[in-house]
């Protein structure tokens, strides 16, 4: 019988598994996926709240291509039980499907700030589909937006909501932006950028309750005067979605507990994406990244051990990357180690930052900070992930970097980062291209 | 599949390269436009082009969330224009620097090699820069730790 793999979630972990398996396996197997909602990318929904692309573009898999795929969709379902002595999960419309071995990819879900009113009319998260069509009906070329929590969510929308003709203020409880994707210094830059663009912050704000006040929200902080606006946009984190896995032998410590080939503590049950504790790339220690990039290598790896092949998992790098009115701000690795050797630089003339970090003579971390236009900081950004990814010896190059921190090009050639990374690949051979997965006939 | 095989002891810095590849790519001769750049070596008196190599991982391609980067006729990866965003995912993901990011159409780009007939080598005077069927390497390795040894010797 052909082997019967279960996917459970059909965000970019789950999909990008469930393309894999269809690449790898010798055998064509039967795959059944499960998933709370149509298969789509969040990364793409700040360009569907701008209006730059249709709601149609967000999907990555629509029923036809599932279809092609041999893919038996349970979509708009959730699995409320797994069985893992019988192998069997429950959804809550009562199915039960049998499976050889599973993937469980739910995911995050937003949270919002715990204040009085946060869950009343006009106050919206941003992270979903069905969020985004809500936030999409109420911005108003000319409408006072109001953004609480400043993290990297939030400034994903920051663009959209600006082209969309709004009024945009941001208020954080911490003292400053951007807490997990760059320091102190970068995150100073960006706020007088903001404030150059008429975008108003206000940070260690502690919102204490939201009001409906006429048809507007009043926010009323612990310290400091009210904020009126038209729409509130609770970015306040995210938290995965693992509850429903609760009685389950399965491991959970911050995620899903996964071994080096993303198993989880029952061998035949993978995890992936913001659900799995994978490994860190730098660190080596197990850590939730809950990013994109993350979640999409975790999908392929789990995808090619269930289609049989032995994939390690060698780690991840955190990579992050937001435009904010045409500044490109960036960070990869362990740019906020304290125990690391730093060198950094602000250039006086024009809104531009760098910070290096090494562990012995590898770059273990950066930051950068750099006008989109600008095509050399592009060039960097891209060279800098090389050089963190591919962990090259610097030599006498990183007291180069640490004099000429805006001039990682040569120190990139010449420490042959590119012989380092050429061989490099996730599964151990050449990418497919995306359309490639074969279909069934 | 051919590649753009680079010979950095024969590039004169004239950025030909860089107007033809600008022009291909984007319309206009504007070096800022193009996706092969050439850099100058030990104090501008020898130069090398540099682009994007084609690698197997396609770091850019596996990291696009919405498909919108592929393999065209000739092996290169190649951005759909219709299909990206301008999230720029790609430009964190590839390791080697070399996906742009157009603000005006605020769509990624990269080397495609032309669809088969690279602009950068036909304009080359001296063949710096060759189009052949050999395996992607790493080009400008030993040139450049060669050529930047001054250079080098003064961060110290």
């Amino acid at each position: 019988m052909a082997a019967r793999h279960l996917v459970i979630g059909g965000g970019t972990a789950g999909m990008n598994a469930i393309r894999t398996i269809r690449e790898e396996e010798s055998e064509r197997s039967s795959i059944t996926l499960v998933s709370a909602e149509r298969p789509y990318s969040r990364m793409v929904l700040p360009y569907y709240l701008d209006r730059s692309i249709a709601e149609s573009h967000v999907f990555t898999a629509t029923g036809k291509v599932l279809a092609d795929w041999g893919v038996t969709a349970h979509l708009g379902k959730r699995v409320t039980a797994l069985d893992t002595s019988a192998s069997a999960c429950t959804l809550d419309d009562g199915t039960t499907i049998p499976y050889d071995d599973c993937l469980i990819a739910t995911g995050s879900s937003a949270v919002r700030a715990p204040v009085p009113g946060a869950d009343g009319r006009g106050v919206h998260s941003f992270w979903t589909l069905d969020e985004a069509r809500g936030v999409i009906a109420q911005i108003q070329p000319g409408s006072h937006v109001v953004m609480v929590g400043a993290g990297f969510i939030a400034f994903t929308i920051l663009n959209s909501i600006l082209s969309l003709g709004a009024k945009l203020t941001i208020v954080e409880i911490a003292p400053r932006i951007l807490p997990r994707m760059i320091d102190d210094t970068g995150a100073a830059l960006v706020q007088a950028w903001l404030k150059e663009h008429g975008v108003a912050v206000r940070t260690g704000a502690k919102v204490a309750r939201i009001e409906d006040v006429k048809g507007r929200r009043r926010l009323k902080f612990a310290a400091g005067g009210d904020l009126v606006c038209d729409v509130v946009i609770m970015a306040t984190g995210i938290k995965t979605n693992l509850e429903w896995l609760k009685g389950s032998p399965v491991k959970v410590n911050q995620g899903i507990v996964v071994d080096e080939y993303l198993r989880s503590s029952v061998p035949n049950v993978y995890a992936a994406g913001d659900v799995a504790e994978g490994r860190d790339l730098i660190s080596q220690k197990a850590a939730v990244h809950a990013i994109e990039p993350t979640a999409q290598e975790h999908g392929r790896i789990v995808g090619a051990n269930m289609a049989g092949k032995n994939v390690r998992y060698r780690g991840s790098l955190i990579i992050n990357i937001v435009e904010v009115c045409h500044l490109d701000v960036a960070s990869f690795g362990a740019w906020d180690d304290t125990g690391a050797e730093a060198a950094s630089s602000v250039k006086a003339d024009r809104p531009a930052y760098r910070k290096l970090l090494w562990r012995g003579d590898r770059l273990t971390g950066a930051i950068i900070l750099g006008r989109s236009s600008d095509i050399w900081t592009v060039n960097d950004v891209g060279m800098l992930k090389g050089l963190v990814q591919s962990g090259v010896s610097l030599g006498r190059w990183k007291a180069y970097l640490k004099k000429n921190p805006f001039d990682v090009k040569p120190a990139f050639i010449a420490a042959k980062t590119t012989s380092t990374l050429l061989p490099e690949t996730v599964l151990g051979r050449p990418s497919k291209a995306p359309g490639e997965t074969p279909v069934a006939v | 599949m051919s590649v753009l095989k680079l010979h950095p002891e024969k590039c004169t810095g004239c950025l030909r390269c860089e107007l033809a590849c600008s022009y291909m790519q984007t319309g206009e001769y504007q070096p800022a436009k193009s996706v092969i750049r050439v850099s100058p070596f030990e104090g501008h008196t020898s130069y090398a082009p540099y682009t994007c190599p084609q690698c197997a991982e396609g770091w850019c391609m596996t990291a696009c969330p919405v498909g919108a980067i592929t393999i065209n006729a000739v092996g290169a990866k190649d951005v759909l224009d219709d299909k990206c965003v301008g999230c720029k995912l790609c430009t964190i993901a590839c390791p080697y620097g070399t996906m742009f990011y157009d603000p005006a159409t605020r769509k990624a780009f990269k080397c495609n090699l032309c669809g088969g007939a690279p602009a950068c080598a036909e304009a080359c005077p001296t063949a710096a820069i060759t189009y052949e069927d050999v395996a992607t390497a790493d080009w400008l390795g030993d040139f450049a730790v060669e050529r930047t040894a001054r250079v080098l010797a003064e961060a110290r």
